[in-house]
């Protein structure tokens, strides 16, 4: 039985707890955040029995063999650092670390230390993206990537985020180097990442401050990004965050030699582009047809795995974490590879480096890290 | 439950957020314009202040720009406390609150402070000097648990320490819901009053709101048993007035683009704001009342039916479908075993426990309230409906 532990009692370690007790051979021991109160109300209503206000305690009493750090983003490293000379294996949730030198280090202490670690852009497994990834794995792109599209927005509205976010000078996503960007944009840059060669890649940003922001007297938050990249192998990518576009798309597109790919995170559709074209009129109908059966198909997939139980909502969670743990007890390959995690650190790093979001939003000081 | 063990009580690892301090508000007098316009005073009159505040001391009221708070403060205001001090969320809209003290010529007796009671630096800062606390703030609006807990149980357990430290408190009042309620096993069947139970498990209800104040009330009644807080637990049901356009959950369901009514024949359990800000107003003032809870709702109830009719009437007219009492129970009931076989496939949305808090046929109480603290609902309820649902039509629909 693995024994699993959650550090960072937030919103999001909700959705770990949940997913957790969905997964056979594991036990989550402990709860633990600095404030006690909401490391007890976890435990409670996820029938934990033990809560913790210290790291030190939890990982010398509980002895997790893995832990989920699910805190802000700037503290993933120190704790993640922590569990790993605690010989834990670690669940990180996105964004993995607050740059990619930091990323270098935790994954090079998790490696000497014999130990596994994994990010949480889950996103990555949702059952569209594993029915993709299996097309492209069985050459249905005809050759290596040409080019890749990854839109992911994120809806600016009156949630409690948003305004707590744009009501507070210091929240804490806005003293990441990339602010809201660093806390948003690992899923779509993570999935481009899983399709480039090598561990670094051509950066060419563009980021501003989206006029519904300004109107709202909001000068240095940018909601508004484009991206182009281009890996060691050629491989070009568009990736394009907006807080404004609607409809506000969560879409990845991927282009090889002879077909394409497209499928839609919230929709939870894919799609086959063909890349060979029909004779004369026959272009103008055919391929319509052809879309109109896949999305029917699609249709009755989806409606298929809500009858066999198998379409949660996070499911793609769910299923990373399988995998993770599967990683661990069975010896198998880590689901996200290291170099897909470093690669997403660095084109991270040199978006926020190229619009300027990188050196005074820290607390600290002018680009001084958060402290830890 | 799990029994529960605690283990650790240092603070130098720090896992969570970063507790968001600072704001765009001024940490002082921020608004009243003297707009010279006389209003007549509203509300219960006290005969005497009874001696939990004179109108010279301090008073705090938290959640100050809320629905509630404009009218809990221009209550005060009418009353003569000239010491208000009003906290609001950085994010807040103040556009009421500042319509309310400037109504009064409050400029000078009521101050909007800013502040985050997630930092309890603010709270020592918010509580200094203060015999009188009116706590309306509260984790509304998000569907997560934790976020509800948050604002909710720890900031009001960062007021309470601060209070506590501070020593010269006289009164809490602790401004709670019905939702807190399970609406189970109640001593007087059909009756809601003080003496029915609070949710024994909230979190095996939907509601992220509900959950909060519930653990927001224990750790209140915690307080008073542990450090003898003077507490007073207000529960209102649900508050409407103009500003405020909604249909309650109680009347029934916009989910599935229909409207399900499943309310029927049930009363709703409202109160003019006014009326409620009176009621709270007066539970912060009336001495030996202490670790008491006082429900308030107005007389003269309209059924869901007849606030449904009204409402289509009187705002905006759209189609319902009226769900008898026994469909929506066993629909509730399915969707529950299906939540649960399918581990969360579908959220537990619809469950027994929130059929029963929601929808079960139920009749309400203010003899409490208007025995042991002497309020009167100054707001008739059909003068209450009719202007709720004239500024309903003046502002956009939901």
């Amino acid at each position: 039985m693995l024994k699993v532990a959650i550090v960072g009692c937030g919103k999001i370690a909700d959705a770990h707890a949940a997913q957790i007790q969905r997964i056979p051979g594991c036990e989550i021991i402990g709860t633990c955040d600095r404030e006690e109160l909401m490391a007890r109300q976890l435990a409670e209503r996820f029938h934990v029995k033990r809560y913790y206000d210290r790291l030190d305690i939890l990982l010398r009493e509980g002895r997790p063999d893995i832990v989920h750090i699910t805190t802000p983003p700037q503290s993933h490293f120190e704790i993640g650092r922590q569990c790993l000379e605690a010989g834990c294996h670690i669940y990180v949730e996105k964004p993995f670390t607050i740059d990619a030198a930091e990323s270098e280090e935790l994954i090079g202490l998790a490696d000497r230390a014999g130990l596994r670690l994994t990010v949480g852009t889950d996103e990555q497994f949702s059952p569209a993206a594993r029915r993709m990834r299996a097309l492209v794995q069985d050459g249905f792109l005809g050759g290596p990537p040409v080019h890749i599209e990854s839109t992911w927005c994120y809806e600016l509205g009156d949630g409690a985020y948003t305004k707590a976010l744009l009501g507070d000078d210091q929240h804490w996503a806005r003293t990441l180097p990339g602010g809201l960007l660093q806390n948003t944009i690992s899923h779509g840059i993570a999935k481009i990442s899983e399709h480039l060669r090598g561990t670094s890649a051509q950066v060419t940003a563009c980021g501003f401050v989206s006029p519904f922001l300004k109107k709202l007297g909001e000068t240095g938050l940018i909601d508004e990004l484009r991206v182009i990249l281009q890996g060691e192998g050629g491989t070009t990518a568009y990736f394009t965050f907006s807080s404004q576009m609607r409809p506000s798309l969560h879409e990845f597109r991927i282009y090889g030699p002879k077909n394409g790919l497209a499928f839609d995170e919230d929709q939870q559709w894919l799609i086959k582009l063909r890349g060979e074209r029909h004779k004369s009129y026959a272009e103008k109908f055919l391929p319509q047809a052809s879309l109109a059966k896949q999305y029917s198909v699609g249709f009755f997939r989806n409606a298929r795995l809500f009858l066999a139980n198998d379409f949660h909502m996070s499911s793609g969670k769910k299923y990373l974490i399988g995998e993770f743990y599967r990683s661990i007890t069975d010896g198998a390959p880590v689901p996200i590879a290291y170099r897909e995690i470093l690669l997403t650190s660095r084109i991270m790093d040199a978006i926020f480096a190229q619009i300027g979001t990188q050196a005074p939003l820290s607390p600290g000081g002018p680009g001084r890290k958060p402290e830890r | 439950m799990t029994s529960l063990e605690k283990n650790g009580n240092g603070n130098e690892s720090r896992h969570a957020a970063e507790s968001t301090r600072g704001s765009r508000l001024s940490r002082g007098l921020r608004t009243g314009g003297e707009t010279g316009i006389m209003r007549p005073v509203r509300g219960s009159e006290l005969a005497t202040n009874d001696g939990i505040a004179t109108v010279d001391d301090p008073v705090l009221v938290t959640g100050a720009a809320g629905f509630l708070g404009p009218s809990v403060v221009g209550n005060l205001l009418d009353k003569g406390f000239r010491r208000i001090r009003c906290l609001a969320r950085p994010t807040s809209n103040l556009t009421r609150l500042e319509k309310e003290i400037a109504l009064r010529n409050g400029a000078g007796q009521a101050e909007i402070v800013g502040g985050n009671l997630l930092s309890r630096e603010d709270c020592s800062r918010l509580v200094k000097d203060v015999p009188l606390i009116y706590h309306l703030a509260a984790g509304s609006g998000t569907k997560a648990f934790s976020d509800a807990f948050l604002n909710s149980a720890v900031t009001t357990r960062n007021l309470l320490d601060a209070a506590l430290e501070n020593a010269c408190l006289r009164r809490f009042v602790n401004v709670s819901s019905f939702a807190v309620y399970t609406n189970r096993r109640k001593p007087h069947w059909r009756l809601l009053d003080e003496t029915c139970p609070m949710e024994g498990h909230p979190e095996s209800r939907a509601e992220a709101y509900g959950y909060g104040k519930v653990k927001q009330d224990e750790l209140v009644i915690d307080y008073g048993k542990k450090h003898s807080l003077p507490y007073v637990i207000v529960r209102p049901g649900s508050i409407y007035g103009p500003g405020k356009d909604f249909i309650p959950g109680r009347v029934g369901i916009d989910s599935f683009g229909l409207y399900l009514h499943f309310g029927g024949g049930n009363p709703i359990p409202f109160t003019h704001v006014e009326n409620c800000a009176d009621a709270i107003v007066l539970t912060g003032l009336k001495t030996g009342i202490e670790g008491e809870v006082f429900n308030v709702v107005d007389d003269d109830l309209p059924t869901s039916r007849r606030y449904l009719r009204l409402y289509k009437k009187n705002v905006r007219s759209f189609r319902s479908v009226y769900v008898p009492h026994a469909f929506s129970y066993l629909f509730c009931c399915l969707w529950e075993k299906y939540s649960e076989w399918s581990h969360g496939q579908l959220p537990p949305v619809f469950t027994r426990r929130e059929w029963a808090a929601t929808w079960k046929k139920t009749h309400y109480s203010n003899r409490k309230i208007k025995e042991r603290v002497g309020w009167k609902p100054s707001v008739p309820t059909s003068e209450g409906l009719r202007s709720y649902f004239e500024s309903c039509r003046n502002t956009p629909a939901r």
